[in-house]
């Protein structure tokens, strides 16, 4: 196992270096000046230059690239150019929404499919499976920042059950602030979970080793827990993975539409403003985000299956 | 309350309460109804505050908040008319034109209770005079600040400068302690002292800021709100979700397409449309071909249905433009119409330039400004019609801005507020080569409107100086090197317990005048 982390964290090296790299020369390449956008129209050329040497501007942009990586390598991201604040102070205030609405999200995810799944592959062919296919056609048909409106109307402008949108202050604010933006992120992933979920179960009930445990006079629950949803949870991991990693990037949309000041809006109004290190700094966040996911991804598969297990 | 021009009864009601000290004037306003005093007032807005150092900003996100901290030696009035006494009490010119005299208010305290004085005033606008700082320009006129005792500042222009009193109540120009109380302007801007009605309580950068009475606020029983709190909210329909939730009270700058939604709504959220001093324009490039022929610019305005543009993306909510001055300046030159909605004008236009057959072209939108993206479609079916073909090129709002700056388009977009009621700052902004945006991202270079301006600017008879200005915009309609497309208002929703809102056309919210009902 630690050899493998061992691994796994070496892997992370040339991930950051291509990454930082990346945004880096994409947002030093991509017109607008930092300085023209944030002094403005009647600002003299003696305010930009002073502002772009403040900054670092007027140096040579390989300079700017060894000072960039260099200040990474020891773990210094640099200071926000709009704000004035170092960029570590800021990602403390944006990385915990962001945790939290994946972390919520993938909860949910996991409560409503798994049920669902389950129930369709019992009533194979009958008024819920065709019933949670056709709201699963909805679901993946439905833009997000839509299901979020809809259910801002519902529940909260109507039932006053929540939050219209912000973050709060405390943690039970956070979560209550939170149950709407992570169900509307759920019900993107919700789909694709069920479907993939719902084959796996079938597969595995029409499998040689539920055959033989039902033989055994194994009781169906015990079937049904230790050997069919044991196997097809293999399958749903896979299918978690790759979409909550997906979503990472994706919190934009949602964060947006509920207001939540988390990593997505603060990569946003970064670019906007060609704050350059706010920008690397997201995408270096949100690179690391996607992999953690795949590195957790793949702990639970050993402990879903001995085969994979790790030694 | 439509946008109107200037002198509407409602406006002039505001300005007196703006200026007022007393609440008894203040109930005038609304008769059956006595300010109380309390409240937690939340407003939300699409951008984020960057600094509260007043020499400092250039974005009216920071701006606006600045001015709830700081007190400076002028106000404007609400109506953007004039100035009132804040800090000063009166102010005189010496016979020669060039020195002001300024008595300031005794009494006046900052929040670390260090006394208010001439010392700070000095301070003060010598920092926004640095050349590094963004609204220099402000103070070019001044030649030097003496003085004479504490509570007397005089202030020397290298020429008789009449826009002066108006550059005393700009948020540049606002006070803050000599030498910072001592800080480093970095984290001055962190950590602001002040004299004006708030002060910062609590601070999350690009997230929300929270500012508490300030106790020692020198207009007695004033502000009349506990705290307010900014947040950041970047989706219009989630502000306006969220004061029709009741989670906040003020929201900056609804859609204008969900305004009659939320006048429709139940009676909870009231509107408001404020006249300000925005006014958009089509900017055209007059320094590339065939842009740089008047007829070829008289055709493209004359084939512009600016009521359509109303219509369209301001949902009625606005006035289509004539001068290149906002009404609500008393520079407006009411006469001047521009160049009325006429496809026959146009194609007459047209045929005496020298591509009488049209031509191709660009113009540029910024991208995620769906306004911007139905004004170029509109504008391209409709100069489609004399031949002119044109491509809409959508950049990134950073890179459109500086393609603007630079010269680097055809036709685009741009806008203009003003931040001082004198007209010096916008008549320059868009008359002028050398007024800040190059005439509105023009180009257009013409000397004699550079005479008259600089000729009004030294003197003080406000008739005298009008003449001129309404000859600057006769001149310039003439020449049309942009086209003024509409006068904006400014639109707020906020949640029918807020009183006494009333943003002034500089943009100042005003805030130590409103007050919450339970």
């Amino acid at each position: 196992m630690l050899r493998f982390l061992t691994r796994r964290m070496l892997l992370l090296v040339p991930v950051v270096l291509g990454v930082a790299t990346l945004t880096f020369m994409l947002m030093h390449m991509a017109p607008g000046d930092p300085a023209r956008t944030y002094l403005g129209d009647r600002a003299n050329p003696a305010a930009i230059a002073a502002l772009r040497h403040e900054w670092g501007l007027d140096q040579p942009l390989w300079r700017q690239y060894l000072n960039f990586m260099g200040g990474l390598a020891v773990g210094d991201l640099g200071r926000s150019m709009f704000f004035h604040d170092r960029i570590i102070t800021l990602l403390a205030i944006r990385l915990p929404p962001t945790l939290w609405l994946m972390a919520m999200a993938t909860l949910f995810s996991i409560v409503i499919s798994v049920p669902l799944a389950t129930w369709m592959a019992v009533s194979r062919g009958g008024a819920v499976d065709a019933g949670v296919r056709s709201f699963n056609a909805i679901a993946q048909g439905t833009p997000l920042f839509f299901t979020g409106a809809v259910l801002i109307a519902i529940f909260s402008l109507n039932l006053h059950w929540f939050p219209v949108a912000g973050y709060g202050n405390t943690v039970s604010q956070h979560i209550a602030s939170l149950i709407l933006p992570s169900l509307s992120v759920a019900l993107v992933i919700v789909p694709f979970l069920i479907r993939g979920l719902r084959g796996a179960l079938m597969d595995a009930l029409n499998s040689e080793y539920v055959n033989f445990a039902k033989a055994k006079g194994l009781n169906r629950r015990a079937i049904w827990i230790n050997y069919a949803l044991k196997n097809a949870s293999i399958t749903g991991i896979s299918i978690l993975g790759i979409q909550v990693g997906y979503l990472a990037g994706g919190s934009l949309v949602i964060e947006n539409v509920f207001a939540i000041p988390g990593m997505g809006t603060f990569l946003m109004k970064g670019i906007l403003n060609r704050d350059f290190p706010v920008v690397q700094a997201s995408a270096l966040v949100f690179a690391l985000l996607v992999i953690f996911i795949y590195l957790l991804t793949d702990i639970a598969y050993g402990l879903f299956d001995p085969r994979v297990r790790l030694k | 309350m439509k946008a109107s021009p200037i002198g509407s009864c409602l406006l002039g009601l505001a300005a007196g309460v703006a200026m007022s000290v007393s609440p008894l004037a203040f109930s005038a306003a609304s008769a059956q109804d006595t300010p109380v005093r309390g409240g937690n007032l939340v407003m939300l807005r699409a951008e984020q505050l960057r600094t509260l150092l007043p020499s400092q900003p250039t974005d009216n996100a920071s701006i606006w908040v600045i001015e709830e901290v700081f007190d400076t030696l002028l106000l404007p009035k609400a109506d953007g008319t004039g100035v009132v006494p804040d800090l000063a009490t009166s102010w005189t010119q010496s016979s020669n034109g060039l020195e002001w005299t300024f008595h300031l208010r005794h009494g006046v305290t900052f929040t670390n209770g260090q006394p208010l004085t001439s010392k700070d005033v000095k301070f003060s606008i010598e920092q926004t005079a640095k050349p590094s700082s963004p609204f220099a320009f402000i103070d070019a006129s001044i030649a030097k600040i003496t003085t004479p005792d504490p509570y007397t500042v005089v202030i020397t222009t290298k020429k008789p400068f009449a826009p002066l009193p108006s550059d005393m109540a700009i948020f540049a120009n606002s006070i803050v302690p000599y030498n910072y109380a001592g800080m480093k302007p970095a984290d001055f801007a962190k950590h602001p002292i002040g004299s004006g009605p708030f002060m910062l309580k609590s601070w999350t950068p690009g997230v929300e800021a929270t500012f508490d009475r300030n106790p020692h606020y020198w207009r007695k029983g004033l502000p009349y709100l506990n705290s307010i709190t900014f947040k950041t909210v970047a989706d219009s329909n989630t502000r306006a979700n969220e004061v029709q939730g009741g989670q906040a009270q003020i929201d900056e700058f609804p859609a204008y397409s969900s305004i009659s939604a939320l006048q429709n709504s139940g009676g909870s959220v009231k509107v408001g449309t404020f006249p300000s001093s925005r006014v958009d324009f089509l900017s055209i490039n007059n320094t590339k071909k065939p842009f740089d022929n008047v007829d070829v610019r008289r055709a493209i305005a004359s084939a512009i249905n600016k009521n359509t543009l109303v219509k369209v993306v301001l949902f009625g909510h606005g006035t289509p433009a004539g001068a290149y001055m906002s009404p609500s300046s008393w520079s407006f030159d009411k006469s001047i119409k521009g160049y009325p909605y006429d496809m026959k004008a146009a194609k007459a236009y047209l045929k005496k330039s020298p591509v009488p057959n049209g031509f191709s072209g660009t113009i540029m939108v910024a991208s995620g400004n769906s306004d911007q993206q139905t004004m170029a479609q509109i504008i391209q079916a409709s100069v489609a019609k004399l031949g002119i073909k044109l491509t809409i090129q959508t950049l990134d709002p950073s890179a459109a801005y500086e393609a603007l700056q630079n010269g680097n388009y055809e036709i685009g977009f741009g806008y203009d507020t003003t931040d001082i009621v004198d007209p010096d700052e916008i008549i320059r902004f868009v008359g002028s080569y050398e007024g800040g945006s190059h005439s509105l991202y023009s180009f257009y270079k013409n000397k004699q409107i550079d005479e008259w301006i600089n000729k009004a600017a030294m003197l003080n008879d406000q008739a005298a100086r009008q003449k001129l200005y309404f000859k600057v915009e006769e001149q310039w309609n003439k020449d049309s090197p942009d086209v003024p497309l509409f006068y904006t208002p400014e639109v707020y929703a906020y949640s029918g317990n807020v009183h006494g809102f009333h943003p002034f056309v500089t943009g100042n919210y005003g805030l130590v005048n409103v007050w919450m009902s339970k």
